[in-house]
């Protein structure tokens, strides 16, 4: 039987914007979301910019909470994976894989001890031991990936990671993906183009303006997407 | 549905391995960048002694004799504050990486900071220690002393920097008024002079409630004059220090999910 591991109730995020010194405004950046995430399951999001993917990844990471509604996880490792990677770019490829790994729960000796499977992974050879400022955009989506692949979380959270990156590797993380897939690894795949999308996902949602506005199987919430557009 | 929503991700073993990790992480790449930051750890308390060594001994002639260790009795631990508390005023917005990446405990960074000031400040008290014997003051039972003052000390510095990281966010004009705050701070706390000559008696325990001015009259009653710190003081200081810590500990939970939204938007 399927069983969710991440579960939304009429959950709302809410930002406010200054407008000044005592004024601000409310943008609602998701409201009302009800959403099952099974265990097991690839997940996909699709929007345009701004409607609210990031957001709901950054919720069901337990980096925002809910101003409204609830969000039940049914296991505390869940790893968010974004462009941004929260990589300290004045340390190492090295350090910073450490760093991770340690962050999505690993201890120092188990971090060092699956370094060598990271950097086998991520293809960054030399490159590991320099500064991670210097890193291309996809060179630190390699490390990222690499990291996160290995560390066997249980929720995987990918925010638009897929679109950088050269063929090959993305190619190789499509495969690892696959092979997670019948293992009991649960992925949310965030991306506004429908072909990554169609090719890995089990079920898909459109966001749109903060709302679900579309969920099922990805041919047919894709082709609605692109209808919306 | 077994709830994990609530459960803390990371045990405090946990916790204080990625801190102490993270701190010698940054110490390691700050070598890197410049060979020569071992010899600055120890050259810049030399270079603002030399400045108040100027000023006051060569120019107003106001020194006395063992102005240099008098003069760095005070300035080593107050530069260790000073730093720390200056550095965690921007450590959460440097941590906006982490912060939209994970949900780790916000302590985690003004910790960060403390540590590796920390660190680097012990070579200034190397230092420190060295011009003191120079100076012909000698070792007695009374150094002793320095391991609970430095103990007070450093609870003083995480109590402040914990305040200050929790607070710039909110209001990043602050961080103005910090900088002349400190600066004020720096003139009332006796590193340049002595309050005992230049304070009238009874203004003395008025300028002594600055936590800063009594760890320095405490730093020189031990190894210069020989005489016991000022325990009272110190036990005041290390009471607010324990009792901030805890509260800032408390709002820092209690406001993270404001503060993650503050930093990444």
């Amino acid at each position: 039987m399927e069983t969710p591991v991440i579960r939304l109730t009429n959950a709302s995020v809410i930002f406010e914007i200054r407008k000044g010194p005592f004024a601000h405004e409310h943008f609602p950046a998701l409201s009302d979301i009800n959403l099952d995430v099974m265990a097991g399951e690839t997940l996909g999001v699709i929007g345009d910019n701004g409607s609210g993917k990031s957001t709901l990844l950054r919720l069901m990471a337990g980096i925002y909470q809910p101003d409204a509604g609830t969000i039940e996880r049914a296991t505390s490792q869940v790893s968010l994976l974004s462009l941004a990677l929260g990589f300290d770019p004045k340390l190492s490829g090295f350090d910073n894989a450490i760093l991770s790994s340690m962050l999505l729960g690993a201890s120092r000796k188990e971090a060092l001890g699956k370094l060598n499977q990271i950097i086998e992974f991520s293809e960054l050879q030399e490159f590991i031991h320099k500064q991670v400022r210097t890193y291309s955009s996809g060179m630190r989506a390699r490390l990222g990936f690499s990291v996160a692949l290995t560390m066997n979380t249980d929720v995987l959270l990918i925010d638009e990671a897929m679109a950088v990156g050269d063929a090959g590797f993305k190619k190789k993380c499509e495969t690892a993906i696959m092979e997670k897939l019948s293992s009991s690894l649960t992925v949310v795949l965030v991306s506004h183009s429908t072909a990554p999308l169609k090719k890995l996902c089990d079920r898909v949602i459109c966001l749109n303006h903060g709302r679900i506005v579309a969920e099922g199987k990805p041919e047919v919430v894709l082709a609605q997407y692109e209808q919306l557009k | 549905m077994q709830n994990h929503t609530n459960k803390q991700y990371l045990s405090y073993r946990h916790f204080w391995q990625l801190v102490l990790t993270k701190i010698r992480f940054n110490l390691r790449s700050e070598v890197a960048e410049s060979y020569l930051s071992y010899v600055w750890w120890v050259l810049e308390p030399l270079l603002h002694m030399g400045v108040f060594y100027l000023v006051f001994d060569v120019i107003m002639n106001r020194g006395g004799p063992n102005f240099v260790a008098f003069l760095l009795c005070g300035l080593v631990p107050w530069l260790w504050c000073a730093k720390s508390v200056n550095n965690s005023a921007r450590s959460m917005l440097q941590g906006k990486g982490l912060i939209s990446q994970t949900n780790i405990p916000k302590l985690f960074f003004p910790l960060v900071v403390v540590g590796q000031d920390t660190f680097k400040q012990s070579f200034a008290f190397a230092l420190l220690i060295l011009i003191v014997l120079a100076y012909g003051y000698p070792i007695t039972a009374y150094w002793l002393w320095l391991i609970p003052i430095i103990a007070v000390q450093i609870l003083f510095i995480i109590s402040i920097s914990f305040f200050v990281s929790f607070a710039i966010p909110f209001a990043a004009d602050l961080q103005y008024l910090l900088k002349s705050g400190v600066h004020l701070w720096m003139l009332l706390s006796g590193i340049f002079y002595d309050y005992r000559r230049i304070l009238l008696p009874e203004h003395q325990e008025l300028f002594l409630l600055n936590p800063m001015a009594s760890l320095i009259a405490s730093y020189r009653q031990v190894l210069m004059y020989g005489e016991n710190p000022r325990i009272v003081s110190l036990t005041y200081v290390a009471l607010f220090s324990v009792l901030l810590i805890g509260l800032m500990s408390a709002v820092m939970k209690r406001y993270s999910n404001h503060l993650t939204r503050l930093v990444i938007d």
